[in-house]
């Protein structure tokens, strides 16, 4: 299976030129698609210090796209197209000892944070997928990687309802409060990529001659956040499944 | 095309509802795949929250509620009980404690020490066993009536996070020579914000100039981009009889003042040295220009019943100090005109006269405050003001003629 999931990334990549210069021969078909993102952004190793997700809310994660698609015969074709979609979460997790760092202008409180953190994160971004595809039966099966440039970004939130201890787990305790003026707010939208790249992976089903439902999941490759920031200590990899609907034409 | 939108959409809606559930549960397998909430790290934290001593000893303590000692600051090294004498206090006292969950302490919680040669030293561990903390528990004498105030006494103070930081903590000297921590300031939660300052750069300090000798000079400072983050602008420079609560700062500051000490004396005036200069700017808690506002200074102090009807404890903090039921007497400076050279001034305390029954059990607690900005506790006022204050002196009811 995985194999096969290299292979089909692997002809995806070496169709680009093709797709660029239009010399492509076989049927051409064009899908306008609607999707629903669902998923967020996770470390792939969760810090210890991270006790629970005590809420997790689906932010509208809507995709809007077209797609064109050439079918070489025996099954075999590339898609490609351009997609504006945004992904996003909004958490609530319960921490103990939880490495942070608070930035304002010149001014920094870093620490060990135990309480509640609430965590925003959004963008709006323009997709390109590049996938290799294959027909079998009612579905297209379609693998291949993506790029994203991000049109806005967003990741902040607030620490409420616990303490920081400065420095180190002796230092001094800082109650954090939970209303305005007694908790922490924090804003790392600047930290966050404006590119992102990662792999796609799913299938359209046809449903009739025109429309047709869709499955995808999308593994990002890079961090959330710029490398160079490093005060939040995890890689959070943005991953997503996206179910939608399509029409042919 | 929005034709085609809108069918794909209903289509959508329809899907939705089926698979919604089932993606979701994927969706869930997925990330708990990625990533596992772990097992609960072992706790790092090794404070002592309280201290108390048995009912054995409740003869040498004028007062119950000193007998426990509960609202421990996470940066206090010292705990100090007040007896009535430590001249009598037996050679084995039992002292318990209260840590954090899973911490341990050397020599023993509830272990009996001998503290009639000076403090002894206990170390907390964390459960971890990674961290540890010291903590010097003494038992002392109540304050002796302190009667001319002069801030010739200081010392630096290196803050706990910020090595290179140093600050000054005020002290005084009593009858018998030896040192008396009355003093408190909010220097501490500024040394947390910021690193390589030097003790002239905090809002409290002891400055050179003064009407005689060392003097106190108080400041009102920005509290930085991180202060005002929190709604906390400015940081108003002040020293006050009592003990400074680090842990509130950022949630509750008004409660970070623990004002006081027991007295065996009841205030009849406090007379001193100052000079004024208002900053030129007067602003809001929300950092907001007020035109045509001057920033004043303030000098105050309370005196009050500290223990209530059932016996406990009775706080005066930023919240309370003028209005708590329990103050028996109390004095301002009515204004403090702003002058570069040094004007006397003087205030006097109205109210009730104390019961001398419940003064000599130290019934009685006493709080002197100054302040670079009259506002500084709701963070109003302006920065750049600054109040020096010299050769305070107290005068008590008892020495009237």
């Amino acid at each position: 299976m995985k194999k096969r999931i290299i292979v089909l990334a692997a002809a995806a990549l070496m169709s680009v030129p093709g797709f660029a210069s239009g010399i492509i021969p076989g049927d051409m078909t064009f899908k306008l698609r609607a999707a629903y993102n669902l998923g967020g952004m996770a470390p792939l190793d969760m810090p210890a210090a991270i006790r629970s997700i005590d809420s997790y809310n689906l932010t509208a994660s809507l995709l809007l796209g077209v797609d064109a698609g050439w079918n070489f015969g025996s099954g075999w074709g590339i898609q490609s197209g351009l997609h504006l979609e945004n992904k996003g979460m909004e958490a609530e997790i319960s921490t103990k000892g939880y490495h942070m760092q608070m930035v304002q202008g010149t001014n920094s409180l870093e620490g060990f944070f135990t309480g509640h953190v609430h965590q925003y994160v959004a963008a709006v971004m323009l997709t390109m997928p590049i996938q290799a595809t294959y027909k079998l039966g009612c579905a297209t099966i379609k693998a291949g990687p993506y790029v994203s440039a991000l049109l806005n970004r967003n990741f902040r939130g607030l620490a409420f309802d616990g303490y920081l201890r400065q420095g180190n787990p002796t230092g001094p305790k800082i109650i954090i409060g939970n209303k305005e003026g007694e908790w922490a707010t924090y804003d790392f939208s600047d930290e966050v990529r404006r590119f992102q790249c990662g792999l796609n992976a799913g299938a359209d089903f046809d449903l009739s001659r025109g429309f047709g439902i869709s499955a995808d999941l999308n593994w990002g490759l890079t961090g959330l956040l710029k490398s160079s920031f490093t005060v939040v200590e995890q890689a959070l990899y943005p991953i997503y499944a996206t179910i939608g609907a399509f029409y042919r034409f | 095309m929005a034709f085609s939108v809108s069918i794909n959409l209903s289509i959508f809606a329809d899907i939705k509802y089926l698979t919604m559930k089932k993606l979701i549960a994927i969706l869930a397998i997925l990330l708990a795949f990625v990533s596992c909430i772990k097992d609960e790290p072992r706790n790092s934290e090794c404070d002592i929250l309280s201290a108390e001593v048995d009912e054995s000893l409740a003869e040498h303590f004028h007062n119950a509620s000193q007998m426990k000692i509960s609202d421990i600051a996470s940066n206090e090294r010292r705990i100090v009980f007040v007896v009535r004498s430590t001249a009598s206090l037996p050679a084995a006292v039992k002292v318990s404690f209260t840590l954090t969950e899973g911490a341990t302490i050397v020599p023993e919680s509830g272990s009996a020490q001998d503290f009639t040669h000076g403090p002894v030293k206990y170390t907390v561990t964390s459960e971890d066993g990674k961290w540890h903390r010291e903590y010097e528990v003494l038992f002392k004498d109540p304050s002796l009536v302190l009667d001319k105030l002069g801030f010739e006494h200081f010392e630096e103070e290196t803050s706990q996070i910020q090595s290179t930081t140093r600050y000054h903590v005020f002290y005084e000297m009593d009858d018998s020579d030896s040192p008396r921590n009355i003093w408190a300031s909010g220097n501490a939660g500024v040394a947390m914000m910021n690193s390589e300052w030097t003790p002239e750069k905090f809002p409290t300090y002891a400055t050179s100039e003064g009407y005689k000798g060392y003097g106190l000079c108080l400041n009102t400072q920005s509290a930085g981009s991180l202060g005002a983050l929190f709604g906390k602008p400015i940081a108003a420079g002040n020293l006050f009889i009592g003990r400074f609560i680090l842990d509130k700062v950022m949630s509750n500051p008004l409660e970070t003042t623990d004002f006081g000490t027991p007295v065996i004396k009841e205030p009849a005036s406090v007379s001193g040295w100052y000079k004024y200069a208002p900053g030129p700017v007067f602003t809001n808690k929300d950092n907001k220009v007020v035109e045509g506002r001057t920033d004043e200074a303030n000098i105050y102090g309370v005196f009050w019943r500290n223990t209530d009807e059932e016996g406990n404890e009775v706080k005066l903090d930023g919240s309370n100090v003028f209005t708590s039921p329990y103050i028996i007497r109390k004095a301002q400076v009515e204004s403090l005109p702003a002058t570069d050279s040094w004007t006397r001034f003087e205030m006097t305390f109205d109210g009730e006269r104390a019961d001398a029954g419940i003064l000599a059990g130290l019934g009685y607690s006493f709080t002197l405050v100054f302040s670079s900005s009259k506002g500084g506790d709701a963070f109003e006022g302006a920065v750049g003001s600054t109040l020096y204050v010299d050769e305070v002196e107290i005068k008590y009811m008892e020495d009237q003629p």
